[in-house]
């Protein structure tokens, strides 16, 4: 009987302040995004992938000084990755694998190491040396987005290595 | 005694529960530097390269490459009442204490960013020269001013001239 009211009292303190904490917390963090982390990651990494894309364009163009903008865009949000991937957030839309969560510490260091390699772009960039801003990006995309893709995101089709050709069910 | 056994457990239970949140959070803690103001410093130099990024493309008619930076518009603004925590405020800070005493409009002037870089940035996916022209035109003061006139300390040159003593 006694035992049963301080399990009761563990369960309503815990309810508690569990819902004050949460609260409080929630303020600074859950609320900035959707909810829904595996959209809202897919939503960053777009915008990684087109600061990248025009960083391009604009090193095509000669212009190694502007792409300073979307290195930073892309070092900015680089620090946002980790906390859009919480255990279990793996569903039919998501190209993440379950190696994430298995190798959490192997991810932390690859977004880590495209920070790192995005803040070198953008060094590059603002020393306005073509030269060296173009270096960096001949690797960048082996050593900054290739370093996470690799081990720890399902291959878009057309990077695809050609699958053994596949019998369709008898119908 | 049966009310303090409960009591206990109540505490107990509270206990774990915050313990186990501060858990779940604590990694949000080391997003940043530590330095709120550096931290929140370095957001805005970049908003303001995307926004010059943004006026430089619509002169040169590239009005769809401004989409890449009114995104990122739109996903820094989501950060910026984060980087504000409450006695922020040092030497090298532009940010006025009204930011703290009028909460809700501060969160609400980041959200009118947020709302307007969106809106820039579908535009400009959408293609459509005459509407993006039209949002770039009233940027400065509908977006940027909104929060800047009333919780930033302006720069020199666009002090106001002080009155004469």
């Amino acid at each position: 009987m006694n035992v049963r009211h301080v399990k009761t009292g563990v369960i309503l303190g815990g309810l508690v302040a569990f819902a004050l904490a949460s609260s409080a917390t929630g303020q600074s963090t859950t609320k900035i995004w959707s909810g829904d982390p595996v959209a809202d990651r897919q939503r960053l990494m777009k915008l990684n992938g087109a600061s990248w894309a025009d960083a391009q364009a604009k090193l095509k163009a000669g212009n190694a000084e502007a792409v300073a903008v979307n290195a930073e865009t892309m070092t900015l949000i680089a620090t946002q990755i980790v906390a859009l991937f919480p255990e279990g957030s793996l569903t039919e839309k998501s190209k993440a694998k379950p190696e994430i969560w298995q190798k959490w510490p192997e991810f932390e260091a690859a977004v880590k190491n495209y920070g790192l390699q995005a803040e070198k772009l953008r060094d590059a960039a603002r020393s306005k040396d073509q030269a060296a801003t173009e270096a960096v990006a001949k690797e960048f995309g082996r050593q900054a987005c290739g370093t996470c893709h690799t081990p720890f995101r399902v291959p878009p089709p057309q990077q695809q290595p050609p699958s053994p050709p596949q019998q369709l069910p008898p119908r | 005694m049966e009310l303090r056994r409960v009591r206990t457990g109540v505490i107990l239970g509270s206990l774990v529960a915050l313990a186990l949140v501060g858990c779940a959070t604590g990694k949000t803690a080391t997003m940043g530097s530590g330095d709120p103001v550096a931290d929140r410093q370095r957001l805005m130099k970049n908003n303001g390269a995307n926004w010059a990024e943004i006026q430089s493309k619509v002169k040169a008619g590239n009005v769809e490459g401004v989409a890449v930076n009114a995104e990122a518009l739109a996903l820094h603004a989501q950060r910026i009442t984060l980087l504000f925590p409450e006695g922020s405020l040092t030497d090298k800070s532009k940010a006025k204490p009204d930011i703290w005493q009028k909460w809700p409009e501060f969160q609400a002037a980041a959200k009118n960013l947020e709302n307007r870089a969106g809106t820039l940035r579908d535009q400009a996916v959408a293609k459509d020269a005459a509407a993006v022209t039209a949002t770039v035109a009233t940027f400065g003061r509908e977006a940027c001013g909104t929060c800047h006139t009333p919780f930033r300390v302006p720069p020199p040159q666009q002090q106001p001239a002080a009155p004469r003593s």
